[in-house]
């Protein structure tokens, strides 16, 4: 949590224009290594734009987005993933048609490095890839619960073992960084804290975690720093406490309730959820 | 545990429809049924690649016909231009295959849905066209003539029992292979690119290589089933290779059930086989033929073999959501 410890993830000058419209205005932030970091703010206000700026799915008029050292702006979706960076999205997005583990086993493909015709020909090493993949899988299910639903088609389970599953198969691309696209939303209030706990455990295994959020319970329980972005721009910046108390983010996003953190948190995350 | 039973089951099912067809000639001994037959498995190579584009990745190819003939052609005039032997000709028509597979791939990165098909469809009718007017090398609408057949060492394939058990070996290598693609990390990209292709991106799946990959796949399946048809009827000409045989891949793959090698194997068999039975109907068999195939897309989207599912569940449970609440 020091200062100190390295950046993995730097957002500098990033602007995006959408025909006239300005959703990200010269924005700059940096996620240090072993630091949760979330960005908040309100509807609208680019979050998403720059969630996928990011990772490669929008390319900025101008910035640079460096990731672990290497500069990926303009690099296409799936190399940033390679390069580390996993996502979950923010209305989930799964294979439907598949079990749990095949969701999973589709996260690691990326590991497995054998091509098309050497598949055909090296049938050992494709057996071999095979069970690592699954082995991977299984260990990534058992780890998060979900082991005993493993053959379960994804479509037919309940919102909160989708996100799971999701979360699962952003696991198997072992990512430096997850970055995390409202992982509370929609989650009943059991849900939602036992995948606070789970998102917890993934960052005590060496994961950053990165998280663009509105429910400010899950907010306060689990960042450590926290962005706030408001018409595309960066308008506070720091620790929970003094985010919260900051008149320009309780004017532009938490409401006059915020001011005394002690009282309110809970109210303003019912509101928010 | 589980999936290894499931796994099994799948290869078995396999097993026993190669067994059966392998019998069939000694059962139903006559030539006509023979030949038709050995149409339905040379259909069986192609549906087998038409179910890595159409079928898993969702991407309808309605440019199966082109490919066929593109196949044939190169196979054909490899064998009576060149002088060289069929199993060159199926070489070049793999190769052909390979090349087609980029040329259908690269637009298909930028289009999709119904103005991919459209451009396959433009796709056949190109070919079928070429194939007509360059005269000078493919010989117009009177085709290539005396194309000579495979060879094993001195033993010729000839006559359609030679021929039946020919292309079924190859048809149950080619599912071999298919078979081990489906079920395995590419087979899992490919549906993972119909299911949603944002996702599969965002864990480092290259989905324009992947495409590609899917049509290259098709087109060589298609080429391989032009080649084995060249070979087999000795003389080719462009007037088969309309829109219309695409078509009828496309229903092959419905029929047998998308994604599913047995289904595949299944849907060239049904739909080659089906209007032969329904001759009898004279004028009428087409028409018969396709009510049929229209009421199988309405009420059995997944197959024809489906109906077991089908069935059962409605035995069992006494309605067909019961069970899927259930599990």
């Amino acid at each position: 949590m020091s200062e100190k410890t390295p950046v993995i993830l730097e957002i500098k000058n990033l602007t995006k224009r959408f025909a006239g419209l300005t959703a990200v205005n010269d924005f700059s932030m940096e996620i240090h290594h072993n630091r949760i970091h979330t960005l908040i703010g309100p509807n609208g206000s680019g979050k998403t734009t720059t969630v996928n700026l990011i990772t490669g799915v929008l390319q900025p008029n101008e910035g640079v987005v460096t990731f672990d050292g290497n500069v990926v702006t303009n690099n296409p979706p799936y190399q940033i993933a390679r390069a580390g960076l996993g996502r979950t999205f923010q209305n989930i997005k799964l294979f439907s048609a598949m079990t749990v583990l095949e969701n999973l086993m589709v996260g690691g493909h990326s590991k497995v490095s054998q091509s098309l015709p050497a598949f055909l020909l090296n049938i050992p090493r494709a057996r071999r890839e095979e069970k690592l993949l699954r082995e991977k899988s299984y260990e990534v299910l058992e780890f998060l619960g979900l082991a005993k639903i493993k053959d379960e088609q994804v479509k037919n389970l309940p919102y909160g073992l989708q996100k799971m599953t999701e979360l699962g198969r952003t696991l198997m691309l072992e990512p430096k960084m997850i970055l995390l696209d409202e992982p509370a939303a929609g989650l009943i209030p059991s849900e939602r804290s036992q995948f606070v706990e789970t998102l917890k455990m993934i960052y005590g295994k060496g994961v950053d975690l990165f998280l663009i959020e509105h429910n400010m319970d899950v907010v306060m329980n689990i960042s450590h720093y926290i962005t706030v972005l408001n018409f595309g721009s960066k308008i506070a910046e720091g620790a929970p406490a003094e985010v919260v108390n900051n008149p320009e983010v309780i004017k532009a996003y938490l409401g006059e309730r915020f001011k005394n953190p002690t009282d309110t948190v809970s109210g303003g995350a019912a509101e928010n959820a | 545990m589980l999936h290894t039973i499931k796994q099994h089951n799948k290869v078995a099912y396999l097993i026993l429809i190669f067994a059966i067809i392998a019998i069939v000639p000694f059962i139903i001994n006559d030539d006509y049924f023979i030949s038709v037959m050995n149409q339905a498995l040379i259909n069986g190579v192609v549906v087998l690649g038409l179910n890595f584009i159409t079928g898993l990745t969702g991407q309808m190819n309605l440019g199966t016909g082109g490919i066929f003939a593109l196949g044939a052609y190169v196979s054909a005039l490899f064998n009576v231009a060149l002088g060289l032997p069929a199993w060159v000709g199926l070489a070049g028509a793999v190769l052909m295959g390979f090349l087609i597979g980029m040329c259908l791939g690269y637009p298909s990165l930028r289009i999709r849905g119904v103005y991919l098909s459209l451009t396959t469809i433009g796709f056949t009718e190109i070919v079928r066209l070429l194939l007509n007017n360059l005269v000078g090398i493919t010989g117009g609408t009177q085709g290539v003539q005396g194309i000579a057949p495979f060879r094993i060492f001195s033993f010729a394939v000839q006559g359609h029992r030679s021929n039946y058990y020919f292309i079924l070996a190859l048809l149950v290598i080619l599912s071999w292979v298919s078979y081990r693609i489906v079920h395995s990390k590419w087979g899992r990209a490919l549906k993972a690119l119909r299911d949603n292709p944002d996702a599969a991106e965002s864990l480092g799946i290259n989905i324009s290589s992947v495409k590609i990959m899917a049509f290259t796949l098709a087109a060589i399946y298609g080429c391989i089933g032009g080649s084995l048809y060249v070979h087999m009827t000795g003389y080719v000409n462009p007037s088969m290779f309309t829109i219309d045989l695409s078509i009828k891949y496309v229903i092959m793959l419905m029929v047998g059930g998308i994604g599913l090698v047995r289904g595949n194997i299944i849907g060239a068999l049904i739909v080659t086989l089906l209007p032969e039975a329904l001759r009898f109907m004279g004028d009428y068999y087409q028409l018969v033929f396709y009510i049929i195939v229209l009421l199988g897309a309405i009420f059995l989207p997944d197959g024809w073999l489906s109906i077991v599912g089908v069935l059962k569940e409605k035995i069992f449970t006494g309605n067909s959501k019961g069970k899927a609440a259930k599990t």
